[in-house]
């Protein structure tokens, strides 16, 4: 039996006098979708950050694999096997879609092309590859930014907001990507304020609230947990 | 995209025109006067200046507003080095390498600084060294300045400007097209991102600096050569930064051609101004500052790749 692939434990980050995290646990299986949801400012986005290393952590630590990756640098734990996207999308915008790709990978430089171009294709974007990323329209760029977490193929892929602003049909196609990763065995943790996508998809949620974690559970429990409505809705 | 057909047409002629410019310019000495050959000299230390630069700024996105600093540790370097006996190929080179030995010792705290705290450690950098320059008299000569022996070398000096010139294009090519070259953008472009997709940004910021600091180095030794006489002022002006500048961003920061382009447009300008109002120089290259900066941050190529969607090669 192996053990989670993510683990947090006691996770602490404070910005000045504000505690954006305060004392989060949690652990992530292998295999499983799970989602995190709480009110603007709950700290989603700051733990998406801790656990990537772009924001240092004040205390707690982070597992991953059985190993800390807490105290790395963000480049260190993408290669541990931990991709992301961002909430504000971040492609390289004087990037080629192709090059956005490129940049990721290493090793053989025609075999990164090949998959680069397999994943334009699968997500229908092959025929813009050559074209800058920043003149994309905002559902494209959003796709290209999916992709090239894919490049290089992470075992935890960590999603904050893949539906926001996304059109229907690009975002069953999402959908079905996510849970086609999931069902070749990667974990996927995403950050989503669309509850339909978050009921449909995740097998657990995690709620947050104020930097400490509210709720966990399947979604049907959590929609009905009084917590959660209160933290969402007010008494 | 008539202009994009057009420019493919031209495409085909590159090659072979840029052959026969070159071959050109390896003939230039044989008829070529005394002034001709100091002037293409100097045209090709300002070629190899900009397109330095250009590797570390123009691709990372990180202004260095003391890149001077580098020719001026080479102009040194080279100084002490020839009026000690060494050959003056060598000791060029040897000014290359202590401009590398430089760019890494201030590039270690420095790039980690982010960009605008950058810029101003640059600019500290080089008033720094010009005061240094001055204060180790028994070195440097001090406020006085350095007097290299007599020589005329100009022809040669003028072919080994246009090796330098040629490589850092050639290597500027090579990045540019390369993975490598793509990564050092992302820094440019987003560097929370380039980090968050697993590239070791500082590193590759380390390499893109050490490698601009070389030919800066080297033209530096080369130019004290050619002058014969070097002093703390002449080989640390800001000036000289901020032409380095100028010529990228009006060719085009990031692309291969442009700070060629930059360069050889602004240098024939200034060559054809300056000689009748000096003063006009120093208020032209404002001018030129604002208007790039409002009408055109991405410079000639930036432009026109940008609108017609051209390869990084053009």
């Amino acid at each position: 039996m192996p053990g989670p692939i993510l683990q947090v434990r006691n996770l602490v980050k404070s910005f000045g006098g504000v505690t954006a995290v305060n004392g989060v646990s949690l652990s992530l299986e292998a295999g499983k979708i799970y989602g995190l949801i709480g009110p603007n400012g709950s700290g989603k986005t700051t733990l998406f950050n801790c656990i990537t290393g772009i924001e240092r952590r004040d205390g707690g630590a982070i597992g991953f694999k059985g190993r800390r990756i807490d105290g790395l640098k963000p480049h260190q734990v993408f290669h541990r096997g931990i991709g992301r996207t961002f909430q504000v999308i971040r492609v390289f915008p004087e990037l080629t879609a192709l090059e956005n790709l490129l940049v990721v990978t290493s090793g053989d430089y025609a075999r990164s092309r090949k998959r680069a171009e397999e994943l334009l294709r699968f997500v229908k974007l092959e025929r813009l590859a050559d074209e800058y990323a920043g003149n994309l329209s905002y559902g494209q760029q959003k796709l290209v930014e999916f992709i090239r977490v894919l490049m290089s193929d992470p075992e935890l892929i960590l999603l904050d907001e893949p539906a926001a602003g996304v059109n229907r049909t690009l975002l069953n196609e999402l959908l079905d990507a996510v849970r086609a990763l999931r069902d070749r065995g990667k974990t996927v943790f995403l950050v989503e304020h669309d509850m339909k996508v978050v009921m449909g998809l995740c097998e657990t949620v995690f709620v947050l609230d104020h930097g400490e974690k509210l709720a966990e559970g399947p979604p049907g429990v959590i929609q009905s947990d009084e917590r959660v409505i209160e933290a969402y809705f007010g008494r | 995209m008539t202009l994009a057909t057009e420019l493919q047409r031209w495409g085909r002629w590159f090659l072979p025109g840029l052959a026969v410019l070159l071959v050109i310019l390896a003939l230039f000495p044989i008829w070529a006067t005394g002034y001709g050959v100091r002037v293409m000299l100097q045209l090709f230390m300002w070629i190899a200046l900009a397109q330095s630069w250009n590797l570390i700024s123009g691709l990372t996105g990180y202004v260095s507003f003391g890149h001077v600093a580098f020719f001026g540790m080479g102009a040194y370097t080279t100084g002490i080095l020839v009026t000690r006996g060494m050959p003056w190929p060598l000791a060029a080179l040897a000014g290359g390498a202590m401009a590398v030995v430089l760019a890494f010792v201030i590039g270690w705290p420095c790039l980690r600084l982010k960009g605008p705290y950058f810029a101003i450690a640059m600019l500290g950098l080089n008033e720094v060294l010009r005061v240094a320059a001055s204060y180790f008299e028994g070195l440097t000569g001090g406020g006085l300045g350095l007097s290299l022996p007599t020589l005329d070398a100009s022809v040669r000096i003028y072919y080994a400007m246009g090796l330098v010139a040629l490589a850092v294009t050639g290597l500027t090519h090579a990045i540019v097209t390369s993975r490598f070259g793509l990564r050092l953008m992302t820094i440019r472009e987003d560097e929370v991102a380039a980090e968050a997709m697993g590239i070791d940004t500082f590193r590759y910021k380390i390499y893109a600096f050490l490698l601009s600091a070389v030919a800066p180095g080297i033209v530096g030794g080369l130019a004290a050569r050619d002058m014969g006489y070097i002093e703390p002022i002449s080989v640390f002006p800001l000036l000289t930064t901020i032409t380095m500048i100028v010529m990228v961003l009006f060719g085009g920061k990031g692309t291969i051609w442009g700070p060629v382009l930059g360069a050889v447009i602004l240098f024939t300008f200034q060559e054809l101004v300056w000689a009748h109002f000096p003063h006009a120089h120093q208020v032209l290259l404002g001018a030129i500052i604002i208007t790039v900066v409002l009408a055109m941050p991405r410079g000639i190529l930036g432009v026109l790749q940008q609108k017609y969607n051209l390869p990084r090669t053009v």
